[in-house]
C-alpha cells in the first residue's frame, strides 16, 4: 500500500509537469503539421503540400512586413545599445550617474498600452508622420528598458581593479573603455541585444498604436489575419518563426553557459 | 633617479583621518616593505602613490618630478594589483604586452621583450593561453610580467602574496628579490606579514594603526632595535618588562615591581630618556627577545641578568623549542631553545624550577 | 583652440545628454502630455478648447467602472491560474528535473522569444468553429454539428495564462533554485509532511519570486486588449478594449487620455490596496501561530 501511494506521490509532480508543456506546445504541433496539410482549412489531412509556404514566399505583403519588423528591431536594438554606452563611457569619464539612472527604468514598468497610448497622442501632436520613423522611436523607448540595466548591470560589475591597471599600465580612460571595458562587456551585449531585437520583433501593442496606416510590423500582420479568419499561410508563417525563434534561444543558451550572462 | 618622496601627506576617508601628515623618503633601486596590521594605512599610501587615490594635504614627488597631481596612466609607476587584475578577455602574451601597445612600440620587439619576459620564469609555453587556464601562482607571475615589461621606475606590490599557499609565497620571495637585484628599478611592498618584510626588504617601514610610522630602517635594525613595543611586538614576538630606569654610577638598570633589578645598556642617543640624578623617574620599557634568553635548570655564571621561574608551557616547534616561563610576579617569559641535540643533555619539563639568564647587550630599552 | 578642447574634453557629456534628450522627449514628455490632454475638453468651436474635469466625469458610470473591475477580476483571475500551474513548474524544475533541467527551461523559454500573437493563432485554430477540436470530435461522433469554443470568457482566461505563464514561472525558479536544499531537508528531518515543508518553508522562501511573478503577469494583463478582443471577440469589452476605441476614433482623444489616466490610477490603487492586504497576511506566513 504505502509502495503504491508513493508511487503515486512521485509520479504525481512529473505528471503534472508533463501534462503541462504538452497543453504548451500541442497547439503549435497542431498549427505546424496542418501547415503542410493540403486542405486550405483544420479540415481532415488531405495530403501532404508545401503550397502554403510558396505563397507565403510569393506574398509581397508578408515581405514587407517583415522587412519592416527587421528593420525596426535592428534600428531600436542598436540606438538602445548605443545610448547604454553612451551612459557607461560617461560614467567612466567621471560623470555622476547614479541617481539618474533610475529616470530610465520607468520604461518597463508603464504598461505597455500606456506608453503606446501616450506616443500616439504625443507624436500626432507633434505632427510627426506615423510610420517607419514612430515605431523606431517608440520601439526604442521600449527596447532601452531591457538593455540598460542588462548591460549597464554587468558594467558595474566589472573588477574595478581590471580598469585601474589599465590606467596603471598607461592607458588613457578612453583606451580603457574601448580596450578593456567594452570588450569584456561583449557578452551582455549580445545578450540584451538579442533579447532587445526578439522584443521588438514580437511587439504588437506599441506598433499596433505607432504603426499608422503607412507601416504594418509582421505581428499586425499577423493580427489582421487573425482576424479576417484561420488561413494556413499563417500556419507556415508560424512554422518558420518557431524555428527562426528556437534557433535564437538555443544560440542564447549556448552563450549563457558559456560565458554566464545571467 | 627613481625615489619616492613623500611629504606632509594627510588622506581622509568619510570624514575619517587615514593618513596624517605622514612624510617618507623612499631610496631609489632598493626594495622597499610598508610592513603594518589591517588597517594601518598602508594600502592607501600606495595607493596614493600609484594616483589610484588623491592626496588631501601634501605632496608627492618621483626624484624631482611633482607626481601629486599627475594622473594614474601618466605616472611611470606600474602596480602589481592583489587580486592580479589580468585582463580576463585577453591572453598572457596580449596582457603582458598591453602598456608596451599603447606605446605604439612595434611589433617586432613587443614580442621579443614579452617571450624573453616569460622565459625568465619558465612561462613560454603558456604564452598564447587565455588567463582561466592559469594557476594561481601562474597568474601572478603573469600580473608581475605585465607590470614590469615597460620598465618603470617604481614598481608597487600590493600583498601579492595573499592569495598564494605557503610553499609558493617563500619561492615567489626569493624570486622578487632576485628580480629586483637585476632590475635596480624600486620596489615598493606592502603588506601585513612580517616574515616577507624582513625576507625581502633592503628598508622597510612599520606603520601603526592609526597610520603613522612608527620605524624605517633595515630589517636587521628594526628587529633588533625596535623603538617602540609596537614595533617590538608586531615584528617577531618579543618580552617586554616595565620598570623604573635607574642610574647607579655607570650602569643602568630596569626596576621591575616583585622581580628585581635588571641591567640594561643605554646607548648614546637615548641618554635623554635618563634624568641626571640618577633618581628613581618614570616606568620605561625593556624588549628581550625570546631567543636570547638561556634557560636551564642549573645555577649558571658569565650572564648580566637572571630571573627564577617555573616552567608552565612547552611547545615544540621542530626547529626550537618554546617555554612559556611563570615567575615570581606572575609575569609570564617566552624562551625559545634552539633544538641543537637530538638528544639534548639538560631535559627541561613541567613545573621545573628554572633560571632565564640573559646579557645586558641583547635587551632594547624601548623609546615609547 | 580652446573651443577644440572644450569640445573633446565634453565628448562624453554630448553623448550622454543626447540619451537623457532621447528618453526626456519620447519617455516622459508625452507621459505629460497625456495627462495635459485628458483635461482638455474639445468644444464644438473649432479651435476652441476648455480645460477642466468633463472628460473624467464622462467615464463615471457604472458601465466604465465595471469594466474597470472586470479587467481587474481577469488579471488577478489570471494570476492566480499562472500561480496554480506555475509553482510546481518552477519547483519542478528548481529541485526535481534533474539532468532533463536545461531541455525543460529551454522549451519554457521557446514560447516566450515567439511571437505572442502566435500561440493565439494556433488557440483560435484549434478552438474556433469549424476548427481542430471540433473536427476531432465530429470525426469521434461526439458532436453531430461543428462548433466553436471561442467567444467566452474561460478561453479567454486559458489563452492569457497560456500566454502568461512563463512570466510567472521564472522568476519563482529563479529563487528558488538559489534556495539552499538542505532548509528542505531539515524540515523533513523536524518532521514535516511533504505540504507543511511547501506552506511553512518554501513558500514564504520563495516570496520575492512570487512577488516579480505577480507584477509581471498582472500589469500586462490588466490592460490586455488583443487577446479578448481576438478570442472573445466584440463581446468582451475591458480596459484595453476601450482606450483602443476612444484613442483611435476621430475627436475623442481626449476622452481617451482621460480614461487611460482613470485606469492607470485605478491600477495603482489596486495594487497598493493588494499590497497592503497581502503585507498583513504575508507577514506571519509560516510563523508559529501564537
Amino acid at each position: 500500500m504505502i509502495k503504491i501511494k508513493n508511487f503515486l506521490g512521485n509520479i504525481s509532480l512529473p505528471l503534472f509537469v508533463s501534462l503541462v508543456f504538452l497543453f504548451l506546445y500541442l497547439p503549435l504541433v497542431i498549427l505546424i503539421v496542418f501547415s503542410f496539410n493540403d486542405a486550405p482549412f483544420p479540415a481532415p489531412w488531405t495530403g501532404f503540400s508545401l503550397k502554403w509556404y510558396h505563397e507565403l514566399m510569393d506574398s509581397p505583403e508578408i515581405w514587407r512586413s517583415f522587412y519592416t519588423s527587421v528593420v525596426v528591431g535592428v534600428s531600436a536594438t542598436f540606438l538602445s545599445i548605443m545610448m547604454t554606452l553612451s551612459l557607461i563611457y560617461y560614467n567612466l569619464m567621471g560623470g555622476k550617474l547614479k541617481k539618474l539612472l533610475l529616470l530610465f527604468y520607468g520604461n518597463i514598468l508603464v504598461p505597455e498600452i500606456v506608453l503606446a497610448v501616450s506616443l500616439l497622442c504625443f507624436l500626432t501632436f507633434l505632427s510627426i508622420p506615423l510610420g517607419f520613423l514612430t515605431l523606431i522611436i517608440s520601439h526604442t523607448i521600449l527596447c532601452s528598458g531591457y538593455v540598460l540595466p542588462i548591460v549597464y548591470g554587468r558594467f558595474l560589475s566589472i573588477d574595478k581593479s581590471v580598469i585601474e591597471a589599465s590606467l596603471d599600465l598607461g592607458a588613457t580612460m578612453s583606451n580603457t573603455f574601448f580596450k578593456i571595458v567594452v570588450p569584456l562587456l561583449k557578452p551582455s551585449l549580445f545578450a540584451a541585444g538579442l533579447l532587445a531585437f526578439i522584443i521588438s520583433f514580437d511587439d504588437f501593442v506599441l506598433s499596433f498604436f505607432c504603426a499608422g496606416s503607412d507601416a504594418q510590423t509582421l505581428s499586425l500582420f499577423i493580427y489582421s489575419m487573425i482576424r479576417s479568419g484561420v488561413s494556413p499561410i499563417v500556419n507556415a508563417l508560424s512554422t518558420i518563426l518557431l524555428i527562426f525563434s528556437s534557433l535564437l534561444v538555443m544560440v542564447f543558451c549556448y552563450l549563457n553557459i558559456k560565458t554566464k550572462i545571467f | 633617479m627613481s625615489t619616492i618622496r613623500i611629504e606632509n601627506v594627510t588622506k581622509i576617508f568619510n570624514g575619517e583621518v587615514v593618513l596624517d601628515n605622514l612624510s617618507l623618503n623612499i631610496p631609489s633601486g632598493k626594495f622597499f616593505a610598508l610592513l603594518g596590521p589591517s588597517g594601518s594605512g598602508k594600502t592607501t599610501l600606495l595607493r596614493l602613490i600609484g594616483g589610484f587615490e588623491k592626496v588631501d594635504k601634501g605632496k608627492i614627488y618621483l626624484g624631482d618630478q611633482d607626481i601629486t597631481d599627475l594622473p594614474i596612466n601618466q605616472r611611470n609607476i606600474n602596480t602589481v594589483f592583489q587580486n592580479y587584475a589580468l585582463f580576463p578577455h585577453l591572453n598572457v602574451f596580449d596582457n603582458i604586452a598591453y602598456s608596451l601597445s599603447l606605446k605604439k612600440v612595434p611589433k617586432d620587439i613587443i614580442e621579443d621583450k614579452v617571450l624573453k619576459a616569460l622565459k625568465a620564469v619558465n612561462l613560454e609555453a603558456f604564452v598564447y593561453r587565455t588567463i582561466d587556464q592559469l594557476s594561481g601562482g601562474q597568474q601572478q607571475r603573469v600580473a608581475l610580467l605585465r607590470a614590469i615589461v615597460d620598465e618603470p621606475d617604481v614598481l608597487l606590490l600590493d600583498e601579492p602574496l595573499a592569495a598564494l599557499d605557503f610553499k609558493l609565497r617563500e619561492r615567489v620571495l626569493i624570486e622578487l628579490i632576485e628580480l629586483q637585484e637585476k632590475l635596480k628599478t624600486t620596489f615598493i611592498y606592502v603588506t601585513h606579514d612580517q616574515f616577507e618584510a624582513l625576507t625581502v626588504s633592503d628598508q622597510m617601514a612599520i606603520m601603526n594603526h592609526n597610520g603613522e610610522i612608527e620605524q624605517i630602517g633595515t630589517p636587521k635594525e628594526i628587529y633588533e632595535f625596535p623603538v617602540s613595543s609596537f614595533v617590538a611586538q608586531f615584528v617577531g614576538t618579543t618580552n617586554i618588562l616595565h620598570g623604573a630606569l635607574l642610574k647607579d654610577q655607570d650602569s643602568y638598570y630596569i626596576d621591575v615591581h616583585g622581580l628585581g633589578k635588571f641591567e640594561i645598556q643605554v646607548p648614546e642617543h637615548k641618554k635623554w630618556m635618563v634624568s641626571e640624578s640618577g633618581t628613581k623617574i618614570d616606568t620605561r620599557a625593556m624588549s628581550i627577545r625570546p631567543e636570547k634568553i638561556f634557560i636551564t635548570k642549573n645555577v649558571t655564571a658569565g650572564f648580566s641578568n637572571v630571573v627564577e621561574g617555573i616552567v608552565q608551557t612547552i611547545v615544540y616547534h621542530g626547529r626550537s623549542t618554546q617555554y612559556n616561563v611563570r615567575l615570581k610576579n606572575d609575569i609570564t617569559l617566552q624562551v625559545f631553545e634552539q633544538n641543537e641535540e637530538h638528544f639534548p643533555q639538560e631535559v627541561i619539563d613541567y613545573d621545573n624550577t628554572v633560571y632565564l639568564y640573559w646579557q645586558k647587550d641583547n635587551v632594547v630599552l624601548l623609546e615609547r | 583652440m580652446k573651443f577644440k578642447e572644450l569640445i573633446k574634453k565634453e565628448k562624453p557629456f554630448f553623448g550622454v545628454s543626447l540619451s537623457f534628450v532621447w528618453q526626456g522627449l519620447f519617455f516622459y514628455l508625452p507621459l505629460i502630455f497625456i495627462i495635459l490632454l485628458s483635461v482638455i475638453q474639445l468644444s464644438t468651436i473649432p479651435g476652441y478648447y476648455k480645460i477642466g474635469l468633463a472628460n473624467f466625469l464622462y467615464f463615471f458610470n457604472l458601465s466604465y467602472i465595471n469594466i474597470i473591475l472586470k479587467s481587474f477580476g481577469l488579471a488577478l483571475i489570471n494570476c492566480v491560474l499562472c500561480f496554480i500551474v506555475g509553482f510546481p513548474i518552477a519547483y519542478f524544475l528548481a529541485f526535481k528535473a534533474g539532468r532533463f533541467r536545461n531541455l525543460f527551461l529551454f522549451l519554457l523559454i521557446l514560447p516566450f522569444w515567439t511571437n505572442f500573437l502566435l500561440h493565439v493563432y494556433a488557440w483560435f485554430y484549434v478552438l474556433e468553429k469549424a476548427g481542430f477540436l471540433s473536427n476531432l470530435l465530429l470525426f469521434f461522433g461526439f458532436i453531430k454539428e461543428p462548433i466553436g469554443f471561442l467567444n467566452s470568457y474561460w478561453t479567454i482566461l486559458l489563452v492569457m495564462m497560456y500566454c502568461y505563464l512563463p512570466f510567472m514561472v521564472l522568476p519563482i525558479y529563479s529563487v528558488l533554485e538559489r534556495l539552499n536544499k538542505n532548509v528542505l531537508e531539515a524540515s523533513a528531518d523536524l518532521g514535516a509532511s511533504s505540504l507543511q515543508t511547501w506552506f511553512r518553508i518554501t513558500l514564504p522562501l520563495s516570496l520575492s519570486g512570487l512577488k516579480s511573478g505577480f507584477f509581471l503577469v498582472f500589469v500586462p494583463s490588466f490592460g490586455e486588449f488583443a487577446i479578448p478582443g481576438l478570442i472573445g471577440g466584440d463581446k468582451y469589452v475591458f480596459v484595453g478594449t476601450v482606450i483602443t476605441q476612444f484613442i483611435l476614433s476621430n475627436g475623442s482623444m481626449n476622452l481617451g487620455a482621460a480614461f487611460t489616466l482613470i485606469s492607470s490610477i485605478a491600477l495603482i490603487g489596486l495594487i497598493i490596496a493588494m499590497y497592503l492586504v497581502g503585507y498583513k497576511y504575508i507577514k506571519n506566513f509560516g510563523k508559529i501561530d501564537d
